[in-house]
């Protein structure tokens, strides 16, 4: 019976001067690592909501009608914007980097690459190849030259990307609802 | 009985306590090594995220969030990539504010010149000037004291320095009398300002030549636009709005008569003079590019003082005037400003605070997980690490009066380019477990060309615009293989009167008045030693050029592949490219062929597509493109071919 008390005494003894010693250990749910990933979590925190802030994105490009409205670019999309404006800009914009634009040199005249209305109804693959073959490759005007040899294949998606981020109207992925949409408002 | 009754109890409680001592060791042991394990992880950079799903991650070294990304790729690429297109505007923002005259900064070199050279400042500037410029270095202001014209600020490179009224006046008297080689004024020959008087308005006719040289190519100048101010031209030189009320009129002249003089490592071309067109160009800028009111804030300064000489020279090292500029008697100190080499991870591993639960709140990079609240609040500048840096260049609450950095003024998107370029230096590299052969070293390659020509291309300066062999700037086309592009004798005719190729350019090259044995020299020069080995000469003959494939090649122009659209011939077609009405003249055969072959091959990234010519096309069209030529004697008039090219 000695040992026994002898024993416990022990036991209590040190766990209790464990938890004076420190405070935070007894005030914290599990002593693991922080980070353990516990089977049952012991705190499940009460969640009133979750609110993102923006962290930005890799890039931005101000909507080309609207210079308030800033369109967030992944990576993806920011290497489409860093190719059209080396590559495309010159005929598919009314204003470029250097000054005037080459667009009324060129007959037919080039879409505007923000034509939604006009670009939305095409499919990336058709868009796609448009780029690589050329004007001629797709039985359209041969003003527009071939990209496929300069362009990587990375390159040209990421450069469809880009066009569909800066659509207006916006580019939604079925052309079929787009319509709708577009309709829809004022 | 006792000693049985003890017995049995020990036995129940020795069983009890062995396998409650088994159940106890078997967790010690298990919790210890998912310790053990979890601090190796937090050894080797990452820790899990404390009650968030698997896959969210704290590392200890700082990742930024998304707008500064690129920060991350300036790690390794140190050359910049063509994919971080900010990064490298942030890296060449470094370059242009002088950072490095302060801070050790990774990897940026402390350049030849930062600020000007002040040795001669008393020669060029009066004391009201320097007074003015170190209160507020800016020229272009309007009443509340900041303008931005088209977006842009016209602030220049000087950073402005918290100053009061006894420093500025002591810094003014120090500087100007900083005059170890005076100027003798210019004696111009009578004959010639005779000649400039009669034409009428001398500065009338010197904004002529004014234009005529294309000084805006690297000179700006503000021009009221139906009451909009806008800035027109380059900012290699400075902008030249109001330099007839700062500098003194004979140093004007000394200066554009050999620039070298005053300022060594100067990046101004050395023109060659007539004294009529000196005279006339003088007088537009000391009478037609002048401000009345410039000084008019400025009070009463009357001559230096020794004891505002003494005081302005103390004020010029403590301030750390000298880390920029050069003067007699004054040497930099080093290290003025901290060591900012590796502040990418001094940004540490806690750029932003979530809120928890309760009122628990910890430490994140990207959060995936359950949260309250995101809290990044500008109240904790030191805390985020972003916001700090920010603060600091732009000078604003954060840094007080005793601090050394001064103000600089920039677009908030520049400053984010800024911040990104700073936050991706990490200290020494490579930094501990990359591969040597990840990281991608900063290309320092510097071209001199050597003989005449070398003191023609220093004179010239023409690696301000061109780049020669991945040395030089960027503003002009690259001349690294320009010798196998172009035909001799254009290159001459080019170098005496350089008319653009491409007609929308603003920047054009300027008219240097270059003597036809400069033009010569430099055209050999070029020839010889700027070629490229993929283009060989002699594989082409021009000779085996029939009209049948001229023709040929005219229709493969204008109908199978529309090259119209972008290069122009006659009075019509495109402006993306240059313009081919004197390729005959310009281009050399072997170079149309390889180039139509390959461009990227050529001149790398360059924006011409690569089309599939066949051997044939290629040939035809070249015949074609040779045959555009201008005679000399008809040199307005559109080719024969051209002409009927362009129906």
């Amino acid at each position: 019976m000695k040992l026994l008390v002898i024993y416990f005494a022990v036991l209590v003894g040190s766990l209790g001067l464990v938890a004076v010693s420190s405070r935070e250990f007894t005030a914290k749910p599990c002593w693991c690592w922080p980070g353990n990933q516990h089977i049952f979590a012991k705190t499940k925190p009460h969640v009133e909501g979750t609110e993102y802030r923006s962290y930005g994105s890799y890039d931005f490009e101000v909507d080309w009608n609207n210079a308030e409205r800033r369109l967030p670019l992944n990576y993806e999309q920011a290497q489409g914007k860093r190719i059209f404006y080396q590559n495309c800009v010159w005929c598919h914009a009314d204003s470029t980097p250097a000054g005037p634009s080459n667009r009324s040199n060129v007959t037919p005249d080039p879409p505007l690459m923000n034509d939604g209305s006009l670009l939305n109804g095409e499919s990336d693959a058709s868009l796609e190849k448009v780029i690589s073959l050329g004007g001629s490759g797709v039985g359209k005007s041969p003003m527009m030259p071939p990209y496929g040899l300069t362009l990587s294949g990375d390159e040209i998606k990421d450069l469809v990307a880009y066009i569909r981020v800066i659509a207006v109207p916006e580019y939604r992925k079925s052309p079929g609802r787009v319509n709708e949409i577009s309709r829809s408002r004022p | 009985m006792p000693a049985k009754k003890a017995h049995k109890g020990v036995s129940w409680v020795v069983f009890g306590l062995a396998a409650c001592n088994a159940l106890i060791l078997v967790l010690i042991y298990g919790q210890l090594q998912t310790d053990w394990q979890q601090w190796k992880q937090y050894k080797r950079g990452h820790v899990r995220f404390p009650g968030v799903a698997a896959g969210t991650l704290v590392w200890k070294q700082a990742v930024v969030p998304a707008q500064y990304s690129q920060a991350s790729c300036g790690s390794c690429h140190l050359d910049g990539a063509s994919q971080t297109p900010r990064l490298n505007h942030g890296r060449q923002l470094i370059v242009k504010y002088n950072c490095v005259g302060c801070h050790r900064l990774q990897g940026v070199t402390r350049p030849a010149m930062l600020g000007p050279d002040l040795t001669n400042v008393g020669t060029k500037l009066s004391r009201e000037w320097i007074y003015k410029w170190l209160k507020n270095p800016r020229t272009i202001t309007d009443e509340n004291g900041n303008v931005t014209v088209d977006g842009v600020a016209t602030d220049p490179r000087m950073p402005k320095f918290r100053l009061d009224e006894v420093e500025l006046r002591a810094l003014s008297a120090y500087l100007s009398v900083q005059r170890v080689r005076l100027i003798a004024a210019y004696k111009f020959n009578p004959r010639a300002v005779a000649i400039a008087a009669k034409g009428g308005d001398a500065a009338a006719q010197g904004q002529i030549k004014f234009n005529q040289m294309f000084c805006v190519t690297c000179h700006a100048l503000a021009v009221d636009r139906g009451g909009e101010t806008t800035l027109i031209g380059g900012d290699i030189g400075p902008e030249l709005t109001k330099v007839g009320s700062k500098v003194k009129p004979e140093w004007l002249i000394a200066w554009l008569r050999d620039p070298e003089t005053y300022l060594a490592h100067t990046r101004m071309p050395r023109y060659e003079w007539t004294d009529e067109d000196l005279y006339e160009v003088t007088q537009f800028i000391l009478t037609k590019l002048t401000d009345a009111d410039l000084l008019k804030t400025v009070p009463q300064l009357g001559s230096p003082t020794d004891s505002e000489v003494r005081l302005g020279q103390r004020l010029f090292v403590e301030k750390g005037c000298a880390e920029c500029h050069e003067i007699q008697g004054v040497t930099p100190r080093s290290n003025f400003g901290p060591d900012l080499s590796a502040l990418g991870l001094a940004a540490g591993p806690y750029l932003e605070e979530v809120k928890l639960a309760g009122d628990h709140t910890a430490p994140l990079h990207f959060f995936r997980g359950e949260a309250k609240q995101l809290d990044v609040s500008v109240a904790k500048v030191p805390r985020f690490m972003i916001a700090y840096i920010q603060a600091k260049v732009k000078g604003s609450a954060s840094t007080g009066r005793e601090t050394h950095m001064p103000q600089f003024q920039m677009n908030p998107t520049d400053l984010d380019d800024l911040t990104m370029a700073l936050l991706s230096m990490n200290g020494p590299l490579p930094g501990p477990g990359t591969p040597k052969s990840l990281i991608l070293q900063r290309a320092s390659r510097e071209f001199i060309a050597d003989g005449k020509a070398g003191q023609l291309y220093q004179r010239f300066k023409c690696y301000v615009c061109h780049m020669f062999n991945g040395y030089g700037g960027g503003l002009a086309p690259d001349l690294s293989y320009e010798g196998s592009r172009s035909q001799h004798e254009w290159l001459v005719g080019f170098l005496r009167d350089p008319q653009t190729l491409r007609p929308t350019l603003t920047v054009r090259m300027p008219h240097f008045n270059m003597t036809e044995e400069d033009a010569h020299t430099i055209a050999d020069f070029i020839s010889t030693s700027l070629r490229n080995t993929q283009v060989d000469p002699v594989a082409v003959d021009e000779r085996s050029f029939t009209p049948e494939m001229a023709a040929r090649g005219k229709q493969l122009f204008e109908i199978k592949y529309a090259c119209q659209s972008c290069h122009t011939i006659g009075s019509s077609g495109g402006y993306v490219g240059p313009s081919l009405n004197t390729a005959g003249n310009w281009l050399t055969a072997a170079w149309i062929e390889a180039w139509l072959h390959d461009p990227q091959a050529l001149v790398p990234g360059v924006i011409e597509p690569r089309q599939t010519f066949n051997k044939g096309e290629i040939q035809d069209l070249t015949a074609y493109l040779l045959t555009l030529k201008q005679s000399p004697a008809t040199k307005d008039a559109v080719p024969v071919a051209a002409a009927g090219g362009s129906q």
